[in-house]
């Protein structure tokens, strides 16, 4: 069971530059303590303590938005984490 | 006013085109279009905006041109250095076009003169290097009713969309509230130089595109490009009903300002002149609590010189890293200008650290005022 997950730049310091990274879990939550497993402290950067999808962040599974962590994410999906960029 | 001889000799490539054509032409000359940043993503917006004939460029910038510009920044050369970035982008789109009106506009977007602004073009184009900026563009054109396109980049990464007043979502409803320093900004991160060259000529195109009435724009679209990669996606968004400014209920009926840097009634940081922080840190070494001085600088400049006792957290690891001087004092954060380091106060703000502090003028005010052998490095 693995999904492919796209990292935004600004969070590309925690998977030592990768941009694409497998993860597992049948959940976006579960994808979410996957990543954490591997890149700690990148969860929080993407969700507050109470769980909440941070503003400034958007995931989409298969380019559909998944406005909750129990969006379900299936075998070979692609979750697209979406980060605000500020540069100009 | 209809189109000149030499316009016309000018323009042929797309007088040719029968999507454009001479209307389609006298529309772009019609259109007034406002650039709000002449940095890396305005600089090749303007150069193709200009060069396609828009009759009227607004430019807001109230920087100076500096060598680390050059390197994207396509309109200045090394001759404008300190330069007013506006006056020598003007300089440089009349020398390419002739035929077109440049307003210049050296100033910083606020609350109080934003409308003004706004509300003498038809199109605004966002390439600016803050999030409190791009709100309140954002918050100006959905209340004045204006197209907006905005760009943004980060390394290698760039998002493009674009707002049309009642036809889909805004810059709000793409990202309901950003904290300014929650974010990583270019001049800490870096950026390839050729990556605002390709958001911002995508920027010009939408531009186009709404003045002559064709094709069909960014709307309720996010364009993702990672030039590593050499990917585009397109990721749907969706209007909030719920949004602020463009919602059903907007909270949001006039521009105002946000952002650490002028919300100072929410964040209590504590800001230290130069001969402030000489003297706490005199009394901390007789008496007194010891001093947390943490430098959001990058490790690159913090080896370069820094303060004694001084701990390095650059700014982008700041808020995974709070664990580790929480509860050990109040923190005073240091960088090279005060801006990194106020932005610093507000992530520490808010998670919960009560007085964070920090070196108002930054380390060039310390270099200024206490210590003229600090050598400060370059960002
Ligand atoms: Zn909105």
């Amino acid at each position: 069971m693995s999904c492919t997950v796209h990292i935004p730049s600004p969070l590309r310091s925690y998977t030592a530059g990768a941009l694409k990274v497998p993860a597992d879990g049948t959940t976006l939550e579960e994808v979410l303590a996957s990543l954490e497993g591997r890149f700690t402290g990148i969860r929080f950067r993407l969700v507050d303590e109470q769980s909440r999808i941070r503003p400034h962040i958007r995931f989409y599974v298969n380019a559909r938005e998944a406005q909750e962590l129990s969006a379900p994410v299936g075998t070979s999906d692609t979750v697209h984490v979406i980060c605000a960029l500020t540069g100009g | 006013m209809t189109l000149c001889a030499n316009e016309r000799a000018r323009y042929r490539r797309h007088l040719s085109l029968p999507e454009i054509g001479p209307s389609g032409q006298q529309r772009l000359k019609d259109t007034r279009v406002l650039v709000v940043g002449t940095g890396g993503l305005g600089c090749p917006a303007a150069l193709y905006l200009a060069a396609a004939g828009i009759g009227t460029l607004g430019l807001v910038d109230f920087d100076r041109v500096e060598l680390s510009n050059l390197q994207r920044q396509v309109l200045f050369g090394t001759e404008d250095l300190g330069q007013l970035k506006v006056e020598a982008a003007r300089r440089r789109l009349l020398a390419l076009n002739p035929e077109i009106a440049v307003l210049t506009h050296a100033l910083t977007l606020r609350a109080d003169n934003v409308c003004e602004v706004i509300e003498g073009y038809d199109i605004v184009l966002d390439g600016s290097d803050r999030l409190s900026t791009r709100y309140l563009v954002n918050d100006a054109c959905v209340l004045l009713g204006r197209p907006l396109v905005t760009a943004a980049i980060h390394r290698f990464e760039g998002q493009a969309m674009t707002y049309i007043p009642g036809l889909g979502p805004c810059y709000r409803c793409l990202f309901p509230q950003v904290e300014e320093g929650a974010v990583a900004s270019c001049a800490e991160a870096g950026v390839l130089g050729v990556l605002p060259g390709v958001l911002g000529t995508i920027q010009a195109n939408e531009a186009i595109k709404i003045a002559a009435g064709i094709g069909a724009p960014l709307i309720g679209r996010l364009l993702s490009y990672d030039a590593l990669e050499l990917s585009f996606t397109e990721l749907p968004v969706s209007r909030r009903h719920d949004c602020r400014v463009c919602g059903e209920h907007p909270q949001i009926t006039a521009p105002r300002d946000i952002g650490p840097a002028c919300d100072t009634e929410t964040l209590a940081a504590r800001r230290l002149s130069a001969i402030d922080l000489r003297d706490l840190l005199a009394s901390a070494e007789s008496a007194g609590p010891p001093l947390v001085l943490i430098d959001v600088r990058e490790p690159r400049e913090f080896a370069a010189r820094h303060l004694e006792g001084a701990r390095n957290i650059p700014l982008r690891e700041l808020e995974s890293r709070l664990a580790e001087f929480a509860g050990a004092g109040d923190p005073v954060f240091l960088c090279r200008s005060g801006h990194r380091s106020l932005l610093a106060c507000a992530i520490a703000w808010r998670a919960g650290i009560a007085a964070p502090g920090h070196l108002e003028g930054g380390l060039l005010a310390w270099a200024a005022e206490v210590d003229a052998d600090f050598e400060v490095a370059s960002d």
